[in-house]
């Protein structure tokens, strides 16, 4: 099973050595096996999950190789709950964006070979255990990122004549400044920690004082919270989602994102409890401004998607909002929500992606009545508009009630601001979610629509299907997911806050909300 | 155990007087074919150095040591020469006469660095420093009816000279004010002397210009876009890969074998220069439209990251540079392979005549593409891991004086901004069409050449061990921690 979890990493890449020597006259060859790759992996991840011990907090699957001794680099992959958590949401978002990605039809071979790799570097990032793997892999996404969107994304020319190479260098240098600020609290943190790389060597052995531990986490915190978009990191997010192709967009969105926040949740939060407690207020502070500053903007944004983008800076809001209140609900809603808002925005682009396809154009007030033309589509997008809501059955709902549930909980006043604010956001995102769908899916219908197909065949279907599948699935039954998250967040992550002189009272009754939210009974 | 010592210097002196004399019986011919074989040679000299083993003692009553720091450079210098020979050759019918001797002078300038490789004498020094620096003023000139050839030359030759003036004052006051030449007895003096006087001091600022002119450090950078501008592309290589580590390999000697007692006194110095360098070289880069200029002041930003290394003091910072320098000679000399094979093709070395290259000829494309994100530091590169060591030396000398916290600083930030200029040279292979959409023909030799030094990029970047395990010995030698 060990190598089981290290094939799932790394065959999208040595996939796309493969594509590498193929034939660039054979594109039908490149894309099957791109789609078998990440299909395999899919099947492992899964595969995995199945045999993940639910009892066992701990990292499971632990493969280790030794790589650098000189440095005390391992090449060493495991996951926990939280990591498996996002290790499925990788397989499945870039499963879907292989299946969607039909419509490249020139440089194929490049193209898949760039999706390949990003796939890597995200998993990769996800399941490394070593802090220099973590970064390596981390960074892997940065060539890929850059070439997808540049070569083959496109970006309407709007009023400030923004081009897609604007976009994907924006993106690119925002992503790497984050990445080099965190590389320096990293370093940092090793050599605090007995020059050791390996994220539990150091838990154990990480000795900074407060004054240190708050810059660290300062560094960690932006650094990563550029990747995540957090305000006011994030003007790089929507234009480089709305420049991207659609499977960029999905990768993007749904995954690379979160890698932000899974940095914070993995490197930030136990390693460096005492910075934490000092940059939570401010933390919660800047996601009253992505919830509502980022919701507002969505609200006035014209191209379908400028309008998910915004709404997923916004969403990213709640994830940051969740792990700023360090306790078991809050964090383990974080970690649900980034799967679920991973799982919905990867659903949501790759719609936009199929009718934008043939009409050449996403603007929505020149979209009217396409649910006519294309039903299957048009359900589709109501219901992910339905989940990115956070209606019940799915699984937003489920996790955004356990990010205000634990934020709630945190009692201090910019807290409850904070929450109520959030809530708030909820209805700015049906607002902006609902209009786009009205006018562009209902109302009278526009005759030059006439030549859009529908999505008919189970092959083009199943995608769209498969991710709504998995977030009802979620959304019906969260257990799925917080049975084993919540016990790797207490291990990991509060548990560390908890022994560095957090207030026991609060923190005793967690426990219990858990229990409440998950609908979970235990003594 | 001398002549044990000097044999790869002694190949590569047959090699070159048996080029001209080549040239003097044979008629003028394939030229091309002259320089192919003369870069297989080297190729098999390179080989040969596996058989050299590191000595301990030295050779010629202390002037040179055949060190495992020495046998690194080495093989640095020998595999960057056999590169540019095959540069060289694909140049060739760009150079109007002496196409001979200019192989030749290559293989002279070659040796000259694998001399400063074992320098361990001030006298010794200044004459492979020499050797090398006048080697390249002629080879610098050598497209005698361009003018930006005659300009690199002679900015070459005038700041060349100047700064060689300094390196001869500065060792006569080391000299006069500690009696040795020798880098073992002054650091044994220095030991034993404690605190030294002020002439000292200034004789090893003086030292260090000297040495700042040969790796383009601030504030003797200013040549560097000039010369790498106008020089014939394969001498504009040799110079990024060749002289600069050359330079390097000098001044991590000097420093670290012979002034190391004394490091209190350069060490700052270094890290205000490694920040300086960093900011000029990567902001003047930025808006350069010419690839050779632009990698000229890439060539000052990257003097500015491996000074990092220096500046750090410490057993990591040294290897880290060794590293560095052996990832950055496949880089650079694959960026700079394809930029003579498309300039042979299309006559241009604006970055806007690199528009469409991965349409034209995909493996020229891929192969400045991967140049370019290697020197920007993106894995899996080995510009990626070569930075991330360099970083890491830096945070760990700041573990002591958080001053060096400000380096890596700027450092940080050198990198965001270098990633600008890299991706716009990316952007115009991969993402602007050209206006001419004829292929551009790839001989083979060029194509051999392209695939060792991308296999070294990628390779290096991800199995970094044998790489780093070569260049840590190489750098045990000064006895850091």
């Amino acid at each position: 099973m060990e190598n089981f979890l290290t094939i799932a990493i790394l065959l999208p890449l040595a996939s796309a050595f493969l594509a590498f020597l193929l034939p660039a006259k054979k594109p039908g060859a490149i894309r099957a096996l791109a789609i078998f790759a990440t299909g395999v992996s899919l099947l492992l991840a899964i595969c995995i999950f199945s045999q993940f011990d639910r009892q066992n907090a701990g990292y499971q699957f632990v493969k280790s190789v030794e790589w650098l001794p000189s440095l005390g680099v391992n090449l060493k992959f495991g996951v926990d709950g939280i990591s498996m958590t996002l290790l499925l949401l990788v397989s499945i978002v870039s499963f879907c964006g292989a299946l969607v990605s039909h419509e490249i039809h020139e440089r194929e071979k490049e193209y898949y070979i760039l999706f390949l790799a990003l796939t890597t570097g995200i998993s990769g990032t996800f399941c490394s255990m070593d802090m220099f793997f973590f970064y390596f892999f981390y960074e892997l996404a940065v060539i890929p990122m850059y070439l997808l969107i540049g070569m083959y994304g496109s970006l309407p020319a709007g009023k400030h004549g923004r081009t897609k190479e604007y976009a994907t260098m924006k993106l690119t240098l925002y992503l790497t400044a984050g990445a080099v600020l965190a590389l320096i609290g990293l370093l940092t943190m090793y050599y605090a920690g007995g020059r050791t790389f390996d994220m539990v060597e150091l838990k154990k052995n990480l000795a900074l004082n407060g004054a240190t531990q708050q810059w660290v986490f300062a560094c960690l915190l932006f650094g990563f919270g550029f990747l995540a978009s957090l305000f006011p990191f994030h003007t790089w997010s929507p234009l480089g989602y709305a420049a991207a192709p659609t499977a960029a967009s999905m990768m993007h969105a749904g995954v690379l994102k979160k890698l932000g926040a899974y940095g914070i949740i993995r490197l930030a939060l136990p390693l460096l409890p005492e910075g934490a407690r000092h940059w939570v207020d401010l933390l919660a502070i800047l996601c009253i401004f992505n919830v509502l500053y980022a919701g507002l903007s969505a609200l006035t944004q014209k191209d379908w998607k400028f309008v998910i983008g915004y709404s997923s800076v916004s969403h990213m809001g709640y994830v940051m909002l969740g792990i700023a209140t360090l306790n078991v609900v809050g964090v383990t809603g974080a970690v649900l929500l980034m799967f679920a808002h991973g799982v919905m925005a990867a659903l949501t682009f790759s719609l936009i992606g199929f009718f934008y396809h043939q009409t050449h154009n996403r603007n929505v007030p020149d979209l009217s009545g396409l649910a006519r033309k294309i039903p299957f589509i048009g359900v589709c997008m109501v219901m992910a508009a339905m989940a990115s809501s956070g209606l019940p059955g799915f699984a937003n709902f489920a996790s955004e009630v356990m990010v205000f549930i634990g934020a709630w909980h945190e009692g201090s006043f910019v807290f409850r601001v904070a929450t109520i604010c959030a809530v708030w956001g909820i209805v700015v995102t049906a607002t902006y979610l609902l209009w786009a769908v009205r006018t562009s899916f209902f109302g009278p219908f526009d005759e030059k629509w006439n030549m859009l197909h529908d999505a008919t065949t189970l092959k083009q279907k199943f995608p769209y299907v498969f991710l709504i599948a998995v977030l009802m699935t979620v959304g019906f039954w969260p257990r799925l997911l917080t049975d084993i998250i919540k016990p790797s967040v207490e291990k990991h992550v509060v548990a560390a806050i908890d022994n560095r002189g957090r207030p026991v009272a609060a923190m005793g009754q967690t426990p219990r909300l858990a229990s409440a939210a998950t609908g979970e009974t235990r003594p | 155990m001398s002549i044990y010592a000097i044999q790869l210097e002694i190949l590569l002196v047959i090699l070159g007087i048996s080029t001209l004399l080549t040239d003097a019986f044979k008629p003028a011919g394939d030229k091309r074919r002259l320089g192919l074989t003369l870069g297989v040679l080297v190729g098999v000299v390179f080989c040969f150095s596996f058989l050299l083993k590191a000595q301990t003692d030295t050779a010629f009553h202390g002037l040179y040591r055949l060190d495992a720091f020495a046998l690194y450079f080495k093989r640095l210098f020998l595999v960057a020469t056999a590169l540019v020979l095959v540069m060289s050759a694909e140049f060739a019918k760009r150079i109007e006469s002496g196409v001979a001797e200019f192989y030749a002078l290559v293989l002279f300038a070659a040796t000259g660095m694998l001399l400063i490789a074992s320098v361990n004498d001030f006298v010794l020094l200044f004459v492979a420093l020499e050797l090398v620096t006048i080697t390249f003023y002629i080879l610098a000139s050598y497209l005698r009816r361009q003018v930006t050839s005659l300009e690199a030359g002679t900015k070459y030759l005038i700041l060349g000279a100047l700064s060689s003036g300094f390196t001869v004052y500065g060792i006569a006051y080391v000299f006069g004010t500690t009696g040795t030449t020798n880098f073992d007895s002054l650091a044994a003096a220095l030991r034993t002397g404690g605190i030294p006087n002020g002439a000292f001091t200034f004789g090893m600022l003086l030292v260090l210009t000297g040495l700042g002119f040969k790796i383009a450090s601030v504030p003797f950078q200013i040549w560097a876009p000039d010369v790498y501008q106008g020089a014939p592309t394969p001498v504009t290589a040799f110079l990024a890969v060749g002289s600069k580590a050359a330079g390097f390999a000098l001044l991590l000697r000097v420093l670290l074998a012979g002034l190391l007692p004394v490091q209190g006194v350069w060490a700052l110095l270094l890290l205000v220069l490694a920040g300086a360098t960093l900011a000029y070289g990567n902001l003047g880069a930025l808006p350069q439209r010419n690839l050779k200029r632009l990698l000229g002041y890439s060539s000052i930003g990257h003097a500015g990251y491996m000074l990092m290394g220096i500046a750090a003091v410490n057993a990591l910072g040294a290897g880290a540079v060794l590293f560095y320098l052996g990832q950055y000679a496949f880089t650079n000399l694959c960026a700079f392979l394809a930029i003579v094979a498309v300039t042979n093709a299309t006559g241009t070395e604006e970055i806007d005549g690199f528009a469409g290259l991965g349409k034209r000829a995909p493996i020229l494309g891929l192969a400045l593409f991967l140049a370019m994100a290697s020197l920007a530091g993106v894995p899996p590169l080995s510009g990626f891991f070569g930075k991330f060591q360099l970083f890491a030396a830096v945070v760990e000398a700041a573990q002591t004086d958080s001053r060096y916290y400000w380096l890596a600083a700027v450092g940080a930030a050198a990198v965001v901004v270098s990633l600008y200029f890299y991706f716009n040279v990316a952007r115009a292979i991969y993402l602007q069409e050209a206006e001419d959409n004829s292929a551009i023909p790839v001989t083979a030799p060029v194509r051999v050449a392209l695939w060792i030094c991308m296999a070294a990029m990628i390779g290096f970047g991800i199995f970094q061990r044998p790489l780093v395990e070569m260049a840590v010995t190489a750098a045990s030698v000064f006895g850091l921690k």
